[in-house]
């Protein structure tokens, strides 16, 4: 309904610096277990998919780092989650 | 034998991080304040720390331009760079006259392998390091992609430049020697917390000369009167492709892919008739204005 | 050439450079690592007014950033104030990066097809004094750390604080792990303003429990539009803006909407609170895409073409969600803090990053003063919090939040009062008009609003507001 921007246009006007390191780590056996997964729809950078065998893939490369991914994680320590590297990361211009 | 010491210079340009280019006018827009290393700026001094590590001669820092240049300097300092040195020189002037300013410092410093960024964001077209070849009358390793020291401590280097078609150039290299590497040959190492602190703030042994104003080279004596204007490719005038094909075939018209066109060849000359055989070929395509 | 990767140790020149600060006390780089009088952590609005007040007052900073330049993390969703500068920097008026002087306020509350507006304009907001300001932040904060580094503290960017160090022997805090090599910083404060995940305070046990209600995420898209058509669209004169708050947005989840003006572009977005969001399994850009469909937004919106889009979260539980704001040797201040009020029309964060973080930087440089820098020696923060507008205003309106993100706020009322206002306008003649008490009953009755909750809510809201 938006006329043009698709979600990858998006994420193409946001500055990143991609840290040698992943700053999320996921424990896959949670997340087979977990039936919400809201990571998935709520993460603003869209960076949870589910995977066909009922776990989550992500990435961390467009992080906006806000946080959202482990506070709506319903499993203790499923999400660890951390600033990446100093100097990586968003870059925002604009905002 | 003990290999003689040799000094490595790292030539490094301050830029924006935040460039911007205006679609319509060509402009750029730069936000000074926060200014820093390119990436490949950051590989060349990352490539000079590790020469420099094996050589035993000092690392020396150098730029072109006026006081916020040095934040440059205070960065390669942190880095682990033994001597920063500043040429005064005014903002955006052309790559010839930044190549002068630069040779005068790394004549100054008696630096022999110099080593420099390929391409920056800011429209740099990596062009200074082959100027500064051509000044300090050195050999030139131009848009490398990986440098290997010789093993047995001399100063002598292999490099691997980029070609067409995937295919690489190894070239070895002796000092005096002018190197520029792309932004992806290797990783700026992380500066320890004490080196940052210790070249965030307060006076630095920055040393800053002023070149004698010089008389212009060639390509400055070409843009005299010259106006300068934003880089465009030029135009060519196509003719539209016939209505009647279907879309496709008129894409593929516009593009020119299978007309005819004339067979590339290579040539094997001097350099100077090298050289004038390119720019007859530019000529005869329309590319150069006289 | 694995044997010189890795940091090189200080080399000579390094050594020989000394420190050069114009502070009577210099910052300690060059044995047993690195340390200052206060470690300041995040180069946000309250770090750099934290390390502005420290750094005048003689002492050695470290402001610690772990984005390339200060604002660059940072986003925000409205209107910033800056009048809490004229203490701290009087003359912020002739440098501060402005977008434009907020002179129109609006709050407006809306269905899907409906919207009400409360309108106000006023052209003294865009003159000295001034009130409210657009303004982007990576150029703001920018800024504002600059003038901490102007005053003598050393920003030190692109440098992560990974966590605490601790006394062995008391256990106080006495500075922060950083990620770059050899990247300890000993401290005698640490002031932690290291935004609304605050792994520091976390770390400090300063957060008691972590309850996602308290929190929000806005999320927010930049639309870039020539000046002038946004003057016109908006009814603006050349430098004023206007800033519209919205209820009733964002499909049924707690939150609401925002549309503000910069110079030559828009930020429209909405704020959601997290649980609800989770639930709802909505996209979070797909309710600013509605946001800018609705036919009260879109035409103001119209042909702007997206140019940055962000992300963040927001801490507005309030006083009830804050933690505690000082232990041993440390300090919080800022997002960190939850010092953010999120009250309705009142939505403001930025003042209340400064005015804490000028706070800490006092209580702490009062602490040094007296030789100490345990929790006793700090707790002239808190105290100097309740008597200025901070906790002040946090106190005062600690119920705010979740009367304005109580269902019948986001929900009913909405509907309630764009129905009444359909009724009152709709002629439907031959019908004579209706009264408007039957209006309203009738409205009521249709949003599923009792009368008592009416009443309950109007004196609730007299005692948050009032």
């Amino acid at each position: 309904m938006d006329a043009g921007v698709s979600f990858e246009d998006r994420m193409a006007t946001v500055e990143f610096t991609i840290a040698p390191d992943a700053h999320i780590v996921v424990d896959g056996d949670s997340c087979r277990g977990c039936t919400t997964k809201a990571c998935i729809s709520a993460c603003p950078a869209g960076l949870f998919v589910p995977t066909s065998d009922g776990g989550v893939l992500f990435n961390y490369e467009q992080c906006f780092e806000c946080g959202t991914c482990y506070m709506v994680c319903n499993v203790a320590g499923a999400i660890t989650w951390n600033y990446p590297l100093g100097g990586h990361g968003v870059s925002f211009h604009r905002s | 034998m003990e290999p003689a010491p040799v000094m490595v210079a790292v030539a490094l340009k301050n830029i924006s991080q935040d460039t911007r280019i205006d679609a319509l006018t060509g402009e750029v827009e730069r936000d000074e304040p926060s200014s820093a290393l390119s990436r490949a700026d950051q590989a060349a001094l990352e490539w000079a720390l590790r020469l420099a590590g094996i050589w035993s001669g000092g690392l020396a820092a150098l730029t072109a331009g006026r006081r916020p240049s040095e934040r440059v300097l205070r960065t390669a300092l942190a880095a682990g760079a033994s001597r920063a040195l500043r040429v005064d020189l005014a903002p955006e002037r052309p790559s010839e006259a930044v190549a002068r300013a630069l040779a005068a410092g790394i004549e100054r410093l008696g630096a022999q392998v110099v080593i420099c960024g390929d391409m920056s964001p800011d429209r740099g077209s990596g062009s200074v390091p082959a100027y500064l070849a051509a000044h300090l009358s050195a050999a030139q390793g131009l848009g490398l992609l990986d440098i290997k020291p010789d093993s047995s401590g001399r100063a002598k280097l292999q490099a691997w430049r980029r070609l067409d078609g995937g295919r690489r150039e190894l070239l070895t290299l002796h000092p005096p020697c002018v190197l520029s590497v792309e932004g992806s040959s290797a990783v700026l190492r992380r500066s320890s917390l004490p080196a940052v602190l210790a070249t965030s703030s307060g006076a630095l042994p920055i040393e800053v000369m002023t070149p004698a104003e010089p008389t212009p080279g060639p390509a400055e004596l070409m843009a005299v009167g010259a106006k300068t204007m934003p880089f465009r490719p030029r135009t060519h005038l196509i003719a539209p492709p016939d209505p009647s094909l279907d879309p496709l075939q008129r894409v593929i018209a516009l593009t020119g892919a299978t007309s005819d066109h004339a067979p590339a060849k290579t040539v094997v000359a001097d350099p100077q008739v090298g050289a004038d055989s390119l720019l007859d070929a530019l000529r005869s395509w329309g590319e150069l204005q006289e | 050439m694995s044997d010189i990767k890795g940091p090189p140790p200080l080399n000579e020149s390094q050594r020989s450079l000394g420190y050069v600060v114009p502070n009577t006390r210099s910052l300690q780089s060059e044995h047993d690592g690195a340390s200052c009088d206060v470690a300041v952590v995040g180069a946000g609005p309250a770090g750099s007014a934290a390390a502005l007040v420290l750094a005048r007052d003689g002492w050695s900073v470290c402001l610690l950033e772990r984005g390339s330049y200060p604002g660059s993390k940072n986003m925000y969703g409205g209107v910033i104030y800056p009048r809490v500068l004229d203490g701290l920097l009087p003359n912020w008026r002739e440098d501060m990066p402005v977008q434009r002087w907020v002179t129109r306020r609006a709050t407006m509350v809306m269905t899907e097809t409906q919207s009400l507006t409360l309108d106000y304009r006023t052209s003294a907001w865009g003159s000295p004094p001034y009130n409210g300001a657009t303004s982007f932040r990576p150029e703001l904060d920018r800024w504002l750390a600059g003038k901490a580094v102007e005053a003598g503290a050393v920003l030190v960017e692109a440098t992560t604080a990974t966590g605490l160090l601790r006394d062995p022997s008391s256990g106080a805090i006495c500075g922060v792990r950083t990620d770059r090599p050899d990247g300890d910083l000993r401290a005698r404060i640490v002031i932690a303003c290291d935004g609304v995940n605050s792994f520091l305070a976390k770390e400090a046990g300063l957060y008691k429990n972590l309850d996602p209600s308290n929190y929000t995420l806005g999320i927010k898209e930049v639309l870039s539009l020539p000046s002038k058509t946004i003057e016109d669209r908006f009814g603006l004169s050349p430098g004023q803006g206007a800033d519209f708050e919205i209820l009733g947005c964002t499909g049924g989840i707690p939150g609401g909407g925002f549309l503000y003006t910069n110079l030559d572009s828009l930020a429209v977005g909405v704020v959601v609170r997290l649980p609800e969001l989770a639930a709802s399994a909505r996209r979070p850009e797909e309710l600013v895409t509605e946001l800018k469909a609705h036919p009260g937004i879109a035409p103001l919106v119209r042909d702007g073409e997206l140019i940055e889009y962000s992300a963040h979260l927001i801490p507005e539980g309030g006083l009830d969600m804050m933690p505690e704001l000082v232990c041993d040797g440390l300090l919080v201040a800022g997002d960190a803090a939850a010092m953010c009020l999120a009250a309705g029309i009142w939505l403001e964060g930025v003042n209340f990053a400064i005015g804490s973080g000028a706070a800490a930087g006092e209580a702490a440089s009062q602490a040094l003063a007296s030789g100490s820098s345990n929790a006793r020696a700090l707790a002239g923060y808190r105290d100097r919090l309740e008597s200025n507008f901070v906790l002040a205003d946090h106190r005062k309106l600690r119920r705010a939040p979740h009367l304005v993100l109580s269902k019948r706020m986001q929900l009913s009322y909405p509907q309630l009062m764009c129905n009444l206002m359909e009724g009152v306008f709709t002629v439907e003649n031959p019908s004579p008009k209706p009264g408007l008490t039957k209006l309203v009953l009738r409205e009521a009755k249709r949003s599923g609003v009792s009368l008592t909750e009416l009443l309950s809510d109007a004196w609730t809201a007299f005692r948050t507001f009032g």
